[in-house]
């Protein structure tokens, strides 16, 4: 197998599940914010190619908020590269809002691909989301 | 996945299965998009999952584009978005082959459980 360039992603726009055989939205989101200032984001379901721009959305309307942000992963199944590809997005628009980003509790499946992907080195993750909390 | 996981008799939390089933979801998923994206005017995509011997064999058969040039090995920058579904499935497959026969783009992937 040669190896060869990246594979360009669509973008969320593009991912219009019914063109191409993909399940309808499949992540939703619920946000609270605590008394220190902190959104902490709850999605639930996959977050997969498509239920990444839910989380980008929710990331985006957070930060209007106040950028310290934790992404409560308890009710994810499932990662994968695009979805992954939506926590690093989002990263980076807290960290340019001069904020930051924890992650909670994430499955054996997430801990998997975050090691896999050695993003677990820039995603300090979190076994509760009172521990998240804690470490602003 | 679920047939899997009664099949070996492992848990949500193997390992092996949940690396195959990551990978299956990334080939899966470009398949799917770079067939739709291209429109695709051949047959749907053809799916096959099989396990013999505590193999787990996957097969895609699709009339998407060639993409035998955009299949990348190294993992990207951490700070970068997207590429990494092809690293991830190749690293963590016993076996993923590619083939482009005529029109016709044959996916296999493979993990020992």
């Amino acid at each position: 197998m040669p190896p060869v360039t990246e594979l360009p992603k669509l973008n969320g726009s593009n991912l219009r599940p019914l063109a191409v055989g993909l399940p309808p939205m499949s992540l939703e989101v619920q946000a609270r914010q605590t008394d220190a200032g902190v959104t902490v984001l709850a999605p639930s379901g996959r977050l997969d190619v498509a239920g990444a721009p839910s989380l980008k959305d929710a990331v985006t309307e957070a930060v209007k908020n106040g950028p310290r942000v934790v992404i409560d992963l308890e009710g994810v199944s499932f990662v994968d590269s695009t979805g992954l590809g939506s926590v690093i997005a989002a990263l980076k628009l807290v960290r340019s809002s001069k904020g930051d980003l924890r992650l909670a509790a994430p499955n054996q499946q997430v801990r998997v691909v975050l090691e896999l992907t050695t993003l677990d080195r820039v995603f300090p993750y979190f076994a509760t989301v009172e521990e998240a909390l804690t470490d602003f | 996945m679920d047939l899997l996981r009664e099949r070996t008799g492992r848990g949500a939390e193997d390992r092996n299965l949940i690396l195959f089933e990551t990978a299956l979801a990334e080939i899966g998923s470009n398949v799917l998009i770079y067939t739709g994206k291209h429109g695709s005017k051949g047959p749907p995509v053809e799916y096959e999952l099989r396990l013999e011997a505590g193999t787990a064999t996957a097969s895609f058969t699709d009339w998407g584009p060639p993409l035998h040039n955009q299949l990348p090995r190294a993992m990207p920058a951490p700070t970068s978005e997207a590429g990494r579904g092809i690293a991830i499935a190749r690293k963590v497959l016993d076996e993923l082959g590619y083939k482009r026969d005529g029109e016709v783009n044959y996916w296999r992937l493979v993990k020992r459980l």
